[in-house]
């Protein structure tokens, strides 16, 4: 009966509160069980047992919680989830504390704070701290972007120590709304464990953490892992609360491993501002760390990651025919560079037959500047398709069709 | 039972034991077939099952009879919790508590007797509706401050659909908290802890009328999450708004709505955890803020205790008297968003005697960060003549943490 106690102290009513009419009954039930089953146990014969008992749980309790042979869960479960909500609380919580040795406080200094328009949903970036990761002993931080959207020319970092440190930005990735910063002179940084992408599952526990609201100790915000391979296949993506309190900090799993980097993402723009107006929105995304030596390597040579660019307009074949019919060329763009014209037609991309604008833009979502693809090209007035390498470029920095959420200009 | 069909449930664990339990009757029977021990706890328990297999041999005819008598009686009284359930439509048995998809509902049965929707003057397009917490026996209310406390009257809407007008009897500028009395008893209500209830990570459920959702004696809506974090901060909605600056407890539910303050946040066992704030923006981060004001804080404003709150605005009047001086000159020719970097140091000032340099970069003052030029300036006017500061400083890449004891302005 020890189990039944359990679940009356975690679930009852509490002292104060008068048990009503139900209430009372149940727990003449649960008396009158536990009696049955002293008396079963001391007195009757396994059959007597059995069916008597049978009888009288089996209109009231064991019915809700029995297993079926569709339904795995056997029924000692149904106390153990329970259990469950309050263990998972706990885990939370130590997530929580796991990680806070390896998250770093990210003070900025200057910068400009005139940004024309909104960042995406809100109005300006917050006065307040942001969140950074360390991921290398010697002193590799990630973070996002957006922490230095306003471009601040000094940024320092407090360790979990309480040491102010400063910081310099190594390289970034705007594909991937990821920053990566270093301090110097330091060799014993801890760093935390990554959870492996072929390991997570859509439906997992998440845990957002980030200490932007403005207290050492980091706030936390459950969800599920919503979905894997978001964003040109760079992201995963959860329904915890992402937000600016957040944006740099970690995103973990129920044992307190990295997941992913939280990032403000949009699907739709690569702008500097966008997916902010996402935040709290149960649509939020990460980047994972798991397999991203390739692009940290790159930036910390120094080097930024920019969206790839191939600089064409193009609308489907208007013969009705495959491909996609190239109706202008940005100038100095790679599209120009690998000497595309109107009229001509993409028939393929790096194999693949592209015959609308949204397959196109999916597969080079997928790409970065510098990448380099194999165009399949019908020139125009050709029969047979030419192959094309070109080389991606950047989009131009100032689109005159400039949404709200592109990057803030000085006034 | 029909708890299935009558009660929609949304998770997933929910939906599979409702077709466990259709297939109730064939499982029982099954169940029976198997010879198994009935309790489900005993499967599990080997402990158990060696003492119902010790007592086998025992079973004495009068035992049987007592034991025949209590089965019997539970029979009986389990059907007529049944009866009970099907009659009233709740229909939802209370062993259901121990299941997960109902790890919530003694909270919100609970709660939702406590809680009140108020209603009163809009203003443009500030909503006029609020909710509200029942805090006594004798009507009285704790909600936020808003524009529908400033009407001609207020209307209180009870759990059970009765509408009383309220009365405002007090309020706090600093907490935005607001305390009205209904002449109505009001048996059900929230005890306030002077504690703090429920630390980071708890399950929370969030109680509120966010959008007048609900209406009359429909009950208000209710939201799941966890405790974010429990911690003070400068929050405010702009610039004009009242900055507050006691403690708050974040949750991670998307409580900061139109008509959600004075909501209710609690734990699984129903306990009070804090009430829902205005909607206001962190300034830190420049988002809406999900928070509850904790139940400490209910308690000692529904208490009436002041004292604290007077004695600080006391203290703060007469430190405002003298203005303080460290003898820094900022660069400001880049404009007042430009980090704070020094100029010039005055000879014989406090800054030239604790060795500040030109090209220093000050970093925080007394533990506020400095930002900018303007938050330099905005620190200064908060210092005090004669009470040393820690100041911190960039010379290089280095960070010097520099002690200062500011003189009085000339």
């Amino acid at each position: 009966m020890k189990r039944i106690n359990v679940k009356l102290d975690l679930f009852s009513s509490s002292t104060h509160s008068r048990p009503d009419r139900r209430e009372r009954t149940w727990r003449a039930i649960v008396s009158g069980g536990a009696l049955t089953a002293i008396f079963s146990s001391a007195f009757f014969s396994a059959f007597f047992s059995v069916f008597f008992s049978a009888t009288a749980w089996g209109q009231s309790t064991l019915d809700r919680a029995i297993a079926s042979p569709m339904d795995p869960i056997p029924p000692v479960q149904a106390v153990d989830l329970g259990i469950g909500m309050i263990a998972t609380a706990q885990a939370f919580r130590h997530a929580a504390d796991a990680i806070e040795p390896c998250l770093v406080t990210i003070e900025s200094f200057g910068g400009v704070s005139t940004v024309q328009g909104r960042i995406g949903g809100i109005r300006k970036q917050g006065e307040g701290a942001t969140t950074g990761l360390i991921i290398s002993t010697d002193g590799y931080l990630v973070t996002s972007t957006f922490n230095f959207i306003q471009r601040q020319p000094v940024i320092s970092v407090i360790t979990a120590d309480g040491v102010r440190r400063f910081a310099k930005i190594v390289g970034q990735d705007s594909t991937r709304k990821i920053c990566l910063l270093k301090i110097d002179e330091i060799s014993d940084l801890p760093v935390p464990t990554i959870a492996k992408l072929s390991d997570m599952k859509v439906g997992q526990w998440t845990i957002s953490v980030g200490v932007g609201y403005g207290d050492s100790v980091p706030a936390i915000s459950k969800g599920i892992l919503s979905a894997l391979n978001r964003i040109g296949g760079r992201a995963i993506q959860t329904d915890a609360n992402i937000s600016p309190a957040n944006y740099g900090g970690p995103l973990l799993d129920i044992q307190g491993r990295v997941m992913g980097i939280c990032v403000p993402l949009d699907p739709q723009s690569a702008a500097i501002g966008a997916g902010v107006e996402w935040y709290d929105s149960g649509i939020g995304f990460a980047i994972p760390l798991d397999g991203a030596d390739g692009w940290l390597d790159r930036l910390k040579q120094g080097e930024n990651i920019s969206p790839a660019f191939l600089g064409v307009q193009v609308i489907p074949n208007p013969e009705g025919k495959n491909g996609l019919w190239i109706q202008q060329v940005v100038t100095h763009s790679a599209a120009q560079q690998a000497d595309l014209m109107r009229g001509d037609l993409i028939v393929a991309i790096d194999g693949t037959a592209v015959n609308d604008l949204l397959r196109l833009k999916q597969i080079l979502n997928r790409k970065e500047a510098l990448q380099v693809v194999r165009l399949s090209v019908l020139k125009e007035g050709g029969t047979e398709p030419i192959e094309v390498e070109v080389t991606l470029g950047e989009p131009p920095p100032d689109q005159p069709n400039r949404d709200p959420l592109e990057p803030p200009r000085i006034r | 039972m029909l708890r299935g069909q009558d009660r929609p449930e949304s998770t997933p664990q929910a939906a599979r034991f409702v077709t466990a339990t259709t297939q109730r009757q064939k499982l029982l029977s099954m169940r029976l077939l198997s010879m198994r021990l009935p309790s489900m706890r005993t499967q599990k328990s080997p402990s158990c099952l060696s003492r119902n297999r010790f007592s086998i041999g025992v079973s004495p005819v009068l035992g049987a009879l007592v034991g025949l008598l209590f089965t019997l009686t539970c029979v009986t009284r389990g059907q007529s919790v049944q009866d009970d359930s099907a009659e009233t439509g709740t229909s939802i048995g209370v062993t259901d508590r121990s299941h997960v998809s109902h790890f919530f509902l003694s909270a919100i049965e609970r709660s939702q007797p406590k809680m009140a929707k108020v209603f009163g003057a809009s203003a443009g397009n500030v909503e006029g509706n609020a909710t509200g917490i029942l805090v006594s026996g004798e009507g009285h209310l704790v909600t936020m401050q808003g524009v529908y406390l400033d009407g001609r009257s207020i209307r209180v809407i009870l759990a059970d659909g009765s509408e009383h007008v309220a009365t405002v009897l007090r309020r706090d500028r600093e907490t935005q908290l607001a305390l009205l009395k209904i002449e109505a008893a009001t048996p059900n209500y929230f005890e306030l802890s002077e504690q703090p209830v429920g630390q980071q990570g708890d399950w929370v459920i969030a109680l509120t009328n966010a959008f007048r959702v609900a209406d009359k004696d429909e009950p208000v809506s209710v939201m799941w999450g966890i405790i974010s974090l429990r911690t003070t901060m400068e929050a405010r909605l702009t610039r004009r708004d009242v900055a507050y600056n006691g403690e708050l407890v974040l949750v991670d539910c998307i409580t900061s709505n139109p008509g959600a303050g004075g909501g209710a946040v609690v734990l699984a066992d129903g306990s009070l955890v804090g009430m829902v704030g205005r909607i206001i923006d962190s300034s830190e981060t420049n988002t809406r803020l999900n928070y509850a004001v904790p139940s400490s804080a209910l308690a000692r404003f529904v208490r009436g205790d002041r004292d604290e709150l007077q004695s600080t605005a006391i203290a703060d009047e007469k430190k405002i008297k003298e203005k303080a001086e460290l003898g820094i000159v900022v660069f400001k020719l880049g404009g007042r968003n430009n980090p704070a970097y020094i100029e010039r140091v005055r000879a014989g000032s406090p800054a030239a005697s604790a060795d500040l340099k030109p090209d220093d970069m000050i970093v925080s003052i007394g533990g506020e960060k400095v930002g900018n030029v303007k938050q330099y300036e905005q620190a200064l006017e908060n210092l005090h003549p004669g009470e040393e500061v820690i100041l911190i400083v960039k010379r290089g890449t280095e960070f010097l943490r520099i002690p200062l004891t500011p003189e009085v302005r000339k």
